[in-house]
């Protein structure tokens, strides 16, 4: 699964930390997610997407070994 | 977020307190063949007490030196708090860590087991089950917080 959060975060400017205490998970996970090392959970995915008012699809796409 | 089975941060840091310096005396003593019965003689009950060469003891006070017992006891209460606590912001990440590490921890202590078992004997595989009781928490928190370590490293990097 890949996704842009990166890109969605340099749109509204947050750092990776500041978007961490939003959504209350550790720096790490956003980072590990950005790099494609972690997959968050359904609850995880639903906070960003309400977080960037995004729908999830625009934030995770599957990839072909999905 | 919502965490099963697990203690509150601050039990973290007496889990350090109690975990560390009894393993470290622990196992200094007992590679010193520090005679542990000596010291701390205490009246413990006793619900099977078996000497070499005598009969067992069912249901019985007993003249004991609690030292060693001590200190087993705080490897194990320590060393579950260390490994058990919620880190300071507990997420999905830092659960997945820890259940990798336990897992990784069971196939190491095992692979470990099997190689005791197959190569070596005598009064050394008597110490390797005494190692036993702790080692797999042992190498679950030592696995644990180097994962932990790695993250946090691979953030630095980046800056």
């Amino acid at each position: 699964m890949k996704n842009n959060l990166k890109v969605l975060r340099a749109m509204v400017n947050i750092s990776q930390g500041d978007l961490a205490d939003k959504i209350q998970v550790s720096r790490q996970t956003i980072n590990a997610m950005e790099k494609g090392k972690y997959v968050p959970s359904t609850v995880l995915a639903l906070k960003l997407s309400r977080f960037f008012e995004k729908p999830v699809e625009e934030i995770f796409q599957l990839e072909d070994e999905d | 977020m919502k965490t099963h089975f697990l203690f509150p941060n601050q039990f973290k840091k007496i889990g350090w307190i109690l975990f560390v310096p009894s393993l470290v005396i622990g196992i200094v003593l007992y590679t010193n063949s520090f005679n542990f019965d000596d010291y701390f003689k205490t009246n413990v009950f006793a619900i099977l007490n078996d000497e070499l060469l005598s009969k067992s003891n069912y249901f019985s006070i007993i003249k004991n030196g609690i030292l060693d017992e001590m200190i087993l006891i705080f490897i194990i209460v320590g060393g579950i708090l260390v490994g058990f606590s919620k880190v300071k912001r507990e997420d999905e990440l830092i659960s997945k860590i820890r259940y990798e590490s336990l897992v990784w921890a069971v196939y190491f202590n095992f692979g470990i087991m099997l190689f005791s078992t197959i190569f070596i004997y005598g009064m050394m595989y008597f110490n390797v089950l005494i190692m036993n009781v702790f080692s797999m928490l042992f190498f679950f928190i030592i696995r644990f917080h180097y994962m932990l370590y790695k993250l946090q490293k691979s953030i630095q990097d980046e800056e």
